[in-house]
């Protein structure tokens, strides 16, 4: 067993951990205040905020410690390894440190979009000093646009290269450079060739100070009046984890959220600016019955007594029903759909919805030799994929549907032709995309006598259904998506349901008569990993924080949950 | 103590030695000839370390020791040579390449046998367009010649030498700095562990030696250790190029023995100090080491001595003589200019503070400084460099030093001259003063209106 000793204190590192100081004091609850480390990109210690005194403790005991400071960033910890983290000469380094980075840097907070979540803000707070010596006049640098998306203002920079890293280590696209030298370096792009990869967004999140700035979400909020819901992006099926963070009633962006099995510390801009479609003014609103070719918004109480009757009259007509289940749907409300359409008739047949596919999978595999060069063993870098597969939970529909059927689920495109046949159609819809169903597949599906459609958009299909009933967005609902690794995930609801809608989960409780809404998704999770094999590790409905593999054992991660996020500990500390 | 016999610059007053022919016939290419034929890799390493011969470059570290670093199982190793040579006033390693080349290149092709360094990259400067067209010539020679290529003298060694043009920047003479700017990457030093004899260029292990130093080998391979050690002072041996210039009579490059005085170059060599005036300091070797008070002169001008001065070394021996009409402000004005162009940008208290530091010198130097200023840059110096540890590589020892040297030696006439030399136009304002010392930038006794706390008395209380 290896021991670190950190302020005088002795600590049991954990088997088979590779940490770095920064890493494995933060593991014991101490902070070593960083900038330009990050644990997904090479050490370059050139911030020197990290400076702490290192020693080594030797078989007899003995503690010799370095002459020097050093950057705890490029300092692996091993058994016997001596960090002094609180010591006066520490502290006063780190104070010095704060007031070089700003002699050169804009009190412009007021203005600045980083404020409330600022590295600069932060650390001068807990580490800087009030005063400030420097009366020499300020070098002002431009602010430049880097890409369509970001705006850089260089004045604010504080040369941690993060973003430079970040372009050359993990998308190999190398877009951003250094110019000039000494207190005149700037970050740059070269001419006309802007911050445009699909994971560009990532730099804006890498910078700790408003340098590099997202201009969708420029000057519209204040961070601080921001509530973040950690949720989990329904673009793809990767399944990254993100924060959906909310102010009145809108979602107002998308930031990365860690997981080291799924989207490490990133996420693609697809991804980051497909919080949109939960702020859409146009969402289907209302319950809606289609009456001599017109449809009717009917009061909610009246709508599902009506759906009841008509469904009941058909149902003991002995008529056969198709159900198609968007693959949009979370892993419970696919459950607890196919379990009423079950208990309605033994004449079902279940079909999996639409799964739109675009272009092919796009990995980004970084790879440890293109980093700076250094003992970097600390350092695991992961590959990020964006998946072809445009849909969040296509695995956990279809694992409930091939359990509660008994076999595969029928696709769309037959289940389609089979709508012809068939005098029921139920479609329980949530993609946020309102092109999900094209007016030909909704003509196709019209066939059928009786269509009745669950859905948060206006579509093709809610044109011509005849029971419109609208249901929670993306952002309205919580529950689980099983990924295309066949993780479980957890995701929180970022807004609150729109005004008059409810959540499919209401809804089929309040169809089935066998429960009482407000249903809880994790209730749902636990009756269905009871009842589905495939689901049996999410017992009881929990769901661990980076998710659970359902087929396998996951490797372990040493460095996994270190977030970078500098009011973490700061607000601890207040 | 016998009569001192310059070895390094013995060809120099030689104009036909750029040929091969003309230097083989002079002896050349026998102690590489010797070496790689007669002497194992190891046994070379064994005779450099036993010379105790030590970097040239500025540092001084073993070249021996430096050499034996290079891990026992590698498979290529790749040969650095840095004659980047940017340090203000230096010009030896020009003379060597200039007026000897081949003398250079045995020196490489041994280093590179002791090493087993099959490919070996010679760095220059910028600058040095004469130099470098002069070394690619005498390298095509001495490849026609056999010196160079597959299977040197029959040995199975084989060794290419390119040159690379730098591209103009300081701090590109730093060896890992050296290395990125080879590799195609900005200049900026690299963090160690790991050295570049674990892993260096296109991260192989590598050795970094400078030009004067590889012109040694081949003499000590020659002559022997005990020849070596025969020349210097204590833990400094062997001949020396040292350049003397600045107020001097005569700016020259000298071969002496390691450990000869400032007054030695200064009467000796350079003829005094020019227009009849009188020394009144001088810097002993590149900008980065420091200042040589005249009273100083005397102490011997080697890796160890020097130190005691309060100097940070011997550096590249570039000794600059400043003459009695010289103000220390100037001399800080000109090395924090370099420093604050030079620096690469890299570790914080480096890039801050060399423009810092530069800023406030300057503003000194136009009649606005504060005594406190003085306290201010001492506090800076102290902070900056890998003598606290709070950089990368050790060019803000080198801003820093003039800087603490100057403070420490000269404080009296920098007072004077901050009091005697004050400009309004440059003077800083009250406010600025006062929030710089942690005062209220207003007067007592002022209100002031302060968003959502209303009329409030002065901040100061």
């Amino acid at each position: 067993m290896a021991t670190i000793i950190i302020d005088g204190q002795n600590y049991e590192l954990p088997e088979g951990a590779k940490f770095n100081a920064i890493q494995a004091a933060r593991h014991f609850g101490i902070e070593i205040p960083y900038y330009c480390w990050h644990p997904a990109l090479s050490v370059v210690a050139n911030c020197r905020m990290c400076e702490i005194e290192v020693g080594t403790q030797d078989a007899t005991g003995e503690i010799k410690m370095l002459p020097r400071l050093t950057p705890g960033c490029q300092t692996p910890v091993r058994d016997g390894t001596v960090l002094v983290t609180d010591s006066s000469k520490v502290l006063e380094h780190r104070k010095n440190i704060m007031e070089l980075l700003l002699i050169n840097h804009p009190l412009d907070c007021p203005v600045c979009d980083q404020a409330g979540e600022c590295g600069l803000q932060d650390y001068s707070y807990s580490h800087g000093r009030a005063e400030h010596r420097f009366v020499e006049e300020r070098n002002v640098k431009p602010k430049k646009d880097v890409s369509d998306l970001i705006v850089l203002n260089t004045d604010r920079c504080i040369m941690c290269t993060r973003c430079v890293r970040f372009t050359r280590e993990i998308t190999g696209t190398a877009e951003l450079q250094i110019m000039r030298r000494g207190d005149h370096g700037e970050i740059a792009i070269f001419p006309d060739q802007p911050l445009d990869n699909p994971l560009a967004g990532n730099v804006v999140d890498l910078c700790p100070v408003g340098a590099l700035l997202d201009k969708d979400f420029l000057h519209n909020q204040r961070v601080w009046f921001l509530s973040k819901h950690d949720t989990v992006c329904t673009g793809c099926s990767t399944g990254c984890n993100i924060s959906s963070e909310e102010n009145a009633g809108k979602v107002w962006r998308h930031k990365p959220r860690h997981n080291p099995y799924v989207n490490d510390y990133w996420i693609c801009d697809e991804g980051r600016y497909g919080y949109k479609a939960a702020n859409a003014p146009d969402l289907l609103a209302g319950n809606f019955i289609l009456d001599a070719g017109d449809h009717h918004g009917v009061a909610t109480d009246r709508f599902f007594k009506r759906l009841n009757e008509d469904l009941t009259h058909r149902i003991l007509d002995k008529q056969a029903v198709l159900a198609i289940f968007s693959p949009f749907l979370s892993v419970e409300e696919a459950y607890a759909a196919a379990t009423w359409v079950k208990h309605l008739t033994n004449r079902s047949t279940l079909a999996m919805g639409p799964v739109p596919v675009v272009g092919q999978d796009q990995t980004f595999a970084p790879d440890k030799m293109t980093g700076r060069s250094g003992d970097t063993s600390f350092l695991m870098p992961r590959p990020f994929t964006i998946s072809a597969e445009k849909v969040p939970n296509k695995a956990g529909v279809s694992l409930v549907l091939n359990q509660l059927q008994g076999s595969e689920p029928l696709n769309f495109d037959d289940a389609l032709k089979q709508a012809e046949s068939t005098p029921i159609v139920i479609v329980f819809g949530g993609s946020p995309n309102s092109d999900w169903i094209t007016v030909d597949q909704a003509a196709l599906l019209r066939k059928a006598e009786r269509v009745i459609l669950f859905d948060s958009t206006i579509n093709a299909l809610a044109d011509t259904a005849d029971y419109v009933a609208a249901i929670a967005s993306f952002a309205e609902k919580a529950g689980s998506y099983v990924n295309r690794d066949h993780r479980l995930q957890h995701f929180e609801a970022a807004l609150p349901t729109r005004e008059g809608v409810w959540t499919l989960l209401d809804i089929l409780a309040i169809l089935s008569g066998n429960g009482r809404a407000p249903i809880q998704s994790r209730s749902i999770l636990a009756e269905a990993a009871a009842k589905i094999p495939a689901l049996s590790k999410a017992k009881d409905g929990a769901v661990p924080e980076f998710g659970v593999n359902l087929t396998g054992k996951d490797a372990p991660i040493p460095d996994a949950g270190f977030k970078d996020d500098w009011t973490l500990a700061n607000l601890a500390q207040i | 103590m016998a009569a001192f016999e310059p070895v390094l610059s013995r060809n120099w007053n030689n104009p036909d030695i750029l040929s091969v022919m003309t230097y083989e016939s002079m002896g050349g290419y026998a102690a590489s000839r010797k070496a790689l034929t007669t002497m194992s890799p190891d046994n070379v390493v064994d005779l450099v370390k036993a010379s105790e011969l030590r970097g040239r470059g500025g540092a001084g570290f073993p070249t021996g020791l430096k050499w034996s670093f290079l891990p026992k199982d590698r498979k290529e190793t790749f040969m650095c040579i840095n004659g980047d040579e940017s340090e203000p006033a230096t010009f030896n390693n020009r003379y060597l390449v200039e007026k000897d080349p081949h003398q250079f290149i045995e020196g490489i092709l041994i280093g590179c046998f002791a090493t087993k360094a099959n490919t070996a990259y010679v760095y220059l400067r910028f600058e040095y367009i004469k130099a470098i067209h002069i070394l690619e010539k005498a390298i095509a020679e001495a490849r026609a010649a056999g010196h160079l290529g597959k299977n040197i003298y029959g040995s199975g060694f084989d060794l290419e030498i390119w040159c690379h043009r730098g591209a103009g920047a300081y701090i590109c003479g730093e060896e890992t700095g050296l290395i990125e700017s080879l590799e195609g990457k900005r200049g900026w030093p690299r963090i160690k562990p790991p050295f570049p004899a674990i892993e260096g260029a296109f991260r192989k292990p590598t050795v970094v030696n400078n030009i004067e130093t590889l012109a040694c080998v081949p003499h000590i391979v020659e002559r022997g250790a005990d020849w070596f050690k025969s020349m210097g002072t204590p833990k400094s041996y062997g001949p020396k190029l040292y350049t003397i210039s600045g107020h001097v009579n005569k700016q020259v490059c000298v071969e002496l023995p390691m450990g000869v005085t400032t007054n030695q170059l200064l009467e000796d060599h350079a003829g005094g100090v020019w227009k009849g005036r009188k020394a009144k300091a001088a810097v002993p070797g590149g900008i980065s080491m420091g200042i040589l008070k005249k009273e100083e002169f005397d102490i011997p001008l080697d890796f160890e001595e020097i130190r005691k001065t309060g100097c940070l070394g011997l550096g590249t021996a570039a000794v600059t003589i400043m003459d009695d009409q010289t103000r220390i402000i100037d001399y800080l004005y000109n090395t924090t200019r370099f420093f604050a162009h030079e620096s690469c940008g890299q570790c914080t208290p480096c890039r801050e503070g060399t423009g810092w530091l530069y800023k406030t010198v300057k503003r000194i130097r136009s009649g606005g400084g504060r005594i406190e200023d003085l306290d201010l840059m001492s506090h800076l110096a102290n902070n900056m460099g890998i003598t606290p540890g709070t950089t990368i590589c050790g060019l803000a020892d080198g801003a820093a030093w003039p800087i603490k040297n100057a403070l420490a030696k000269y404080r009296d006439e920098l007072e004077d001259f901050i009091k005697h030399n004050q400009n309004p136009a440059y003077k800083i304002t009250a406010g600025q003063d006062a929030i710089s010392k942690g005062q209220s930038p207003l007067p007592t006794n002022t209100s002031m209106f302060v968003p959502g706390i209303g009329l409030a008395k002065s901040l100061s209380n």
